[in-house]
């Protein structure tokens, strides 16, 4: 196949055929029509083998004008900017772009990887799994160590391009688009229900997936008609989105479209982003998709020069491109032989070989007096390469026998087109799962929409004659057709029938019949499959990976099928269909994500002293939306010394932390005190006003929710605090329950997390501290304000809580600052601070302080603990009901040997070792362990590494016997002390006083 | 991609909204027995077509609602607000 540039009357393209311009195929210059896809710049510059095969490294040229492309693969842009497997016949080509050929080494003309072509028969379905499923005898049972050796050289030799590993420099947008009718695909039925819709004076949104409008206009010789349209189209002024693929249809007809922007563009306009991706919501969908042509299975039908007949048609009348000069067309319908005559009317010589035994006398008509051979009853049944080039040179012709086909003589040509039916794109309808029938008589699949917010118009509705499918745009558009009623029925419309035709076998005759390209499956796998036992669509799609590649078998799906019901002896329909996922053609990772990357990704969410603490040298880390200071490292000081040292002087004196993140919601009204009753394990009813208490919630399931301290401010009023990570979950919750459950409470609850900024003032010097900043130090006594009291105090004025709680063991505080003020007032309190040897600790510290203490978190409230469990039973009241208190006391919850909260020291006071470990009795570790060890740090208080874990009943069940930590993966073993999870301070005398 | 009509903040993306569950479940009172309870918590029939479920529109107006759905459509026929008091109110002042 050669094609070569024929000069046309047609005038729409003749001011660009001046327009020329350069683009890099493998590196090397070439020139190119402005216009031109990337399949039509490379035919014309005689590019016939662009790509190697998936699993055989066949050679691959052009295969077709559209989506369906199965052949010319190719990778443009270079570095960061590398885009693989783009379908060259879709693809605009542009001023200096660089276009790559696949998979293939050292060229795509010389490839070594296409000496496992020779092999082929080896590589059959199913290879993978039965050949590396371990070599019996020898691997019986125990799997893959010969795949485990071949994986990296087949994954090598297998694939299609190779992605950029590069960041991805270009931006891309979300958007929002509303319409009330969106009409898909801008061919002669989706430009006529554009017009007619506008002119129902509703909003119309038309998107095109090509470059161009037009569809299958583009490719008529006769243009008067689409220029007619157009100038109709923007006299309506409709929004037109061309290089706009519908990619998938969602529920409430939301479309998902991703636009490319226009490289000229964006070389003008550099910031705009590379693609959009618009959810697109409309009322209405018209889904005028077009049909795709589809090839047939027969020997070596995957040579290069071999496509279908409608791209012939598309390159000649709009790339004005001749494919060929001996031509052979090989068809079972119709369509083929209006391209016979432009080919012919073109310059070239044309041979038909029809399957059908009878065609039309109007057909017949048509091709009288032209020189064009027709064969009746005849079909290609083998394609030859030449001696040195591997694109098609002659082919074998089959003959219609009244049992199958017999050979029946030899043609030679250089350029081969097929035409075994047109399948409707329906796609977008088999997304939402509308019904799709096989239609026997046009040999399709057709849908009808849901017949009320989807529908179909032109061939993407089986509707084969032009005036038909311009009716049927009218029908749908216009609302004529209103709910439930079926759409006139034009379906088909051939002067002939259409004979099915999806295989040619004839006995003399071998070689690989492709029934889906770019994966490389062949007719025998589909039998393969079958003889196997692979007989459902879905374990026939899986086993053979047919319509898994990026085409989505959009020409080989029916063929399988076809194949796969022959097998059974079975009708098409009755085989079924797979049904088709989004997107309908590859659409970019990039699109979807849009901006949410990096930093984007998710919210950040800052304390409001998160300012403050990075002026103040603190190392923030991520926990959950949030950042909170970790620890606060002096000059030369990693995380380990700092938080050893914060934690050491908390303790000794003095230390400051951010503890903003937590939860607080504020609960009020007359019911607040028999709502917070039922949702705490433990009493709340006689909480004192200015009194704070700990509680545990738990969920319906008897398991534990969060906890937290509760502050009571007034008889109606409670300041409620969560933990950092429940306190959306728990905030929900209690709106659940108030609004489902409890609609009679009269209870109020507000989150207040962002108004309050918290801090706690931890250690021995932490009253001194505060009197230096209270106006009255006799509101902070020990009377005053014991242990668990709450006052509200003036603050340089400014009205703050402070609570005398304390997670670190220590005598605390926390100061609870209205948000605004949090900076200055932390500052202010800083600077008194220094009067005592004091520091600003972390969440680091915090942790070391807590694990000291045996105070739980999130690393034990895992979801899978009750009450018990982590040693605070009797924080659950015998004497009421709470939320949980039914189902805490199932057998298994309450039974006495479950793993229960412990604190672990190592016998070896120097050593260490990490969260996540196992514990096991000693000369059992293998099996189901005894335990689990939470959260480990160096204790400073202690001298040495400690941890919190849980163990099968709790530290009184191994107290004489010998555990072992067992760190597999860091292969750190050692002997362990299980102690109480108190394991400093356990009277809790440093808390008091 | 569906969307949910809120009765005070009207029609909205899914995406502000989180499913809560069964809408249908009549939680026992608090002292009711426990294999009332596993009842209630953990026995859910699995339909396959019209059910009603509680959502709550978290990144609006945080209401609990009741919606009456589709399980294989996705189709919305309701959307009630949990809360039988306010539903009223809701109703009454239409």
């Amino acid at each position: 196949m050669t094609a070569i540039r024929v000069s046309q009357q047609s005038s729409i393209n003749k001011h660009k055929e001046e327009e020329t311009i350069s683009f890099f195929w493998n590196n090397k210059k070439l020139r190119a029509r402005k216009g031109d896809s990337i399949s039509a710049a490379l035919l014309a510059n005689k590019c016939q083998i662009i790509g190697r095969s998936f699993k055989y490294h066949r050679a691959r040229g052009v295969t077709s004008a559209g989506v369906e492309e199965a052949g010319a693969l190719v990778t443009t842009g270079k570095g960061a900017y590398t885009e693989p497997n783009v379908r060259a016949s879709t693809t605009e080509i542009s001023e200096g772009l660089f276009v790559y050929s696949q998979n293939a080494w050292p060229s795509v003309r010389f490839d070594m990887g296409s000496i496992l072509n020779l092999f082929g028969r080896f590589f059959a379905a199913g290879f993978y799994y039965k050949t590396f499923m371990g070599i019996p005898p020898l691997e019986w049972g125990r799997g893959t160590g010969i795949w485990m050796f071949f994986e990296k050289f087949i994954r090598k030799a297998a694939g299609l391009g190779t992605a950029s590993r590069l960041e991805d420099p270009d931006s891309y947008e979300h958007l929002h688009t509303h319409t009330d009718i969106l009409v898909i695909g801008s061919g002669p039925a989706g430009i006529q229900a554009t017009i007619q819709a506008a002119k129902t004076g509703k909003d119309v949104l038309l998107v095109e997936q090509d470059y161009a409008i037009g569809g299958s206009y583009l490719s008529l010789l006769d243009k008067s008609e689409f220029k007619k349209q157009t100038i109709k189209l923007k006299k309506h002024n409709i929004t037109v989105l061309t290089r706009t693929t519908a990619f998938g249809l969602y529920d409430d007809t939301t479309v998902g479209l991703v636009e490319i922007i226009c490289p000229e563009e964006r070389d003008k306009k550099p910031r705009k982003p590379r693609q959009r991706f618009h959810i697109c919501r409309t009322k209405r969908l018209i889904l005028a998709t077009g049909a795709l042509e589809r090839n047939y299975a027969f020997s070596n039908n995957d040579l290069p020069g071999i496509m279908t007949v409608s791209s012939a048609r598309t390159y000649l009348n709009r790339f004005q491109l001749l494919v060929g000069s001996n031509i052979v067309i090989s068809t079972n319908n119709d369509s083929a032989y209006e391209t016979g005559l432009e080919l012919e009317t073109a310059g070239a010589s044309v041979t038909i070989l029809d399957s059908r035994e009878q065609i039309a006398d109007l057909l017949l008509e048509q091709i009288l007096g032209k020189r064009i051979n027709l064969y009746l009853g005849s079909a290609v049944a083998k394609a030859k390469h030449g001696v040195i080039s591997p694109c098609v040179k002659h082919i074998e012709i089959a003959q219609k026998t009244n049992d199958g086909w017999r050979q029946s003589g030899a043609l030679s040509c250089d350029c081969l087109l097929v035409s075994a039916g047109w399948s409707p794109v329906i796609h977008l309808a088999s997304h939402q799962g509308c019904p799709i029938e096989w239609n026997e008589e046009n040999a399709c699949f057709i849908s009808n929409g849901d017949n009320k917010s989807i529908f179909f118009a032109g061939s993407a509705a089986g509707i084969w004659q032009f005036e038909d499918c311009i009716q049927s745009a009218k029908e749908v558009a216009g609302e004529t057709r209103t709910k439930g009623q079926k759409p006139s029925s034009i379906i088909g419309g051939w002067r002939t029938a259409i004979a099915p035709l999806y295989e040619i076998r004839v006995p003399t005759i071998k070689g690989k019949a492709f029934i889906d390209l770019q994966h490389d499956v062949t007719a025998s796998d589909v039998r393969l499959a079958h003889q196997e036992g692979f007989i459902s669509v879905e374990h026939l799609k899986r086993y053979t990976t047919l319509g898994m590649a990026t085409d989505q078998g959009k020409m080989g799906n029916v063929i399988g099928l076809a194949l796969m019901a022959d097998a059974l002896n079975r009708p098409i329909g009755d085989v079924g269909v797979t049904r088709f996922r989004p997107p309908y053609t590859s659409i970019s990772l990039g699109a979807l994500a849009g901006m949410h990357r990096q930093s984007h990704f998710k919210p950040i969410r800052k304390t409001p002293f998160n300012n403050w603490s990075l002026a103040n040298n603190g190392i923030m880390i991520d926990a959950g939306l949030w950042h909170r200071p970790w620890y606060y490292p002096k000059q030369g000081e990693n995380l380990q010394d700092a938080y050893i040292r914060e934690a050491t002087i908390t303790r000794r004196s003095l230390g400051i932390c951010d503890v903003s993140s937590l939860g607080k919601i504020m609960v009020q009204g007359p019911d607040s005190t028999t709502f917070l009753n039922r949702i705490y394990t433990n009493p709340f009813a006689k909480l004192a006003i200015g009194k704070a208490r700990y509680g545990i919630i738990l969920r319906d399931d008897g398991m534990v929710f969060d906890d937290g301290t509760t502050w009571r401010l007034s008889e109606n009023s409670y300041l409620m605090t969560t933990t950092t990570n429940h306190a959306a979950a728990v905030m929900a919750t209690l709106e659940e329950l108030l609004q489902t459950r409890w609609p009679d409470l009269r209870v109020h609850v507000t989150s207040v997390t962002e108004q309050w900024a918290g801090c706690a003032i931890a250690g021995p010097n932490s009253r001194s501290l505060l009197s230096e900043i209270v106006d009255d130090p006799s509101e902070i006594s020990n009377e005053t304000l014991p242990f668990m009291g709450v006052r509200q105090v003036l603050l340089q004025n400014i009205p703050c809580y402070i609570a005398r709680i304390s997670f670190s063991g220590e005598r605390a505080f926390e100061v609870y600052i209205p948000s605004d003020y949090s900076h200055t007032m932390m500052q202010f309190i800083w600077n008194k601070a220094q009067k005592f040897e004091s520091c600003l600790y972390g969440l680091e510290a915090l942790g070391t302080m807590r694990i000291e203490k045996g105070h739980v978190t999130g690393a034990e409230i895992d979801g899978r603990v009750t009450i018990e469990d982590i040693g605070l039973g009797k924080m659950a009241s015998q004497n009421k009901d709470f939320v949980g208190s039914a189902l805490r006391k199932r057998e298994m919850l309450t039974s006495p040997n479950r793993p229960q909260l412990v604190g672990i020291f190592p016998k070896d006071k120097n050593k260490t070792f990490s969260a996540g470990a196992l514990l096991n009795e000693a000369g059992k570790r293998k099996g189901h362990p005894l335990g689990w060890i939470t959260a480990v740090t160096y204790s400073p208080a202690l001298g040495h590494w400690i941890a919190l874990g849980f163990i099968e009943g709790g530290l009184t069940a191994v107290e004489d016997k010998h555990i072992v930590l067992s760190d597999e993966l860091r292969s750190n073993f050692l002997d362990v002390e299980i102690v109480s999870p108190h394991m400093y301070d356990p009277e809790g005398k440093r808390l008091h006083g | 991609m569906i969307q949910i009509s809120c009765p005070f903040c009207g029609k909205r993306d899914h995406s502000e909204f989180s499913y809560g569950g069964d809408g249908q479940i009549n939680y026992p009172p608090l002292d009711a027995s426990e294999d009332t309870w596993h009842d209630a918590v953990f026995l859910r029939e699995n339909i396959y077509g019209r059910q009603i479920e509680t959502w709550q529109h978290l990144y609006g107006c945080r209401s609990w609602l009741l919606v009456e759905r589709d399980t294989r459509t996705h189709e919305i026929f309701s959307v009630k607000l949990a809360h039988s008091d306010w539903q009223k109110l809701m109703e009454e002042n239409r």
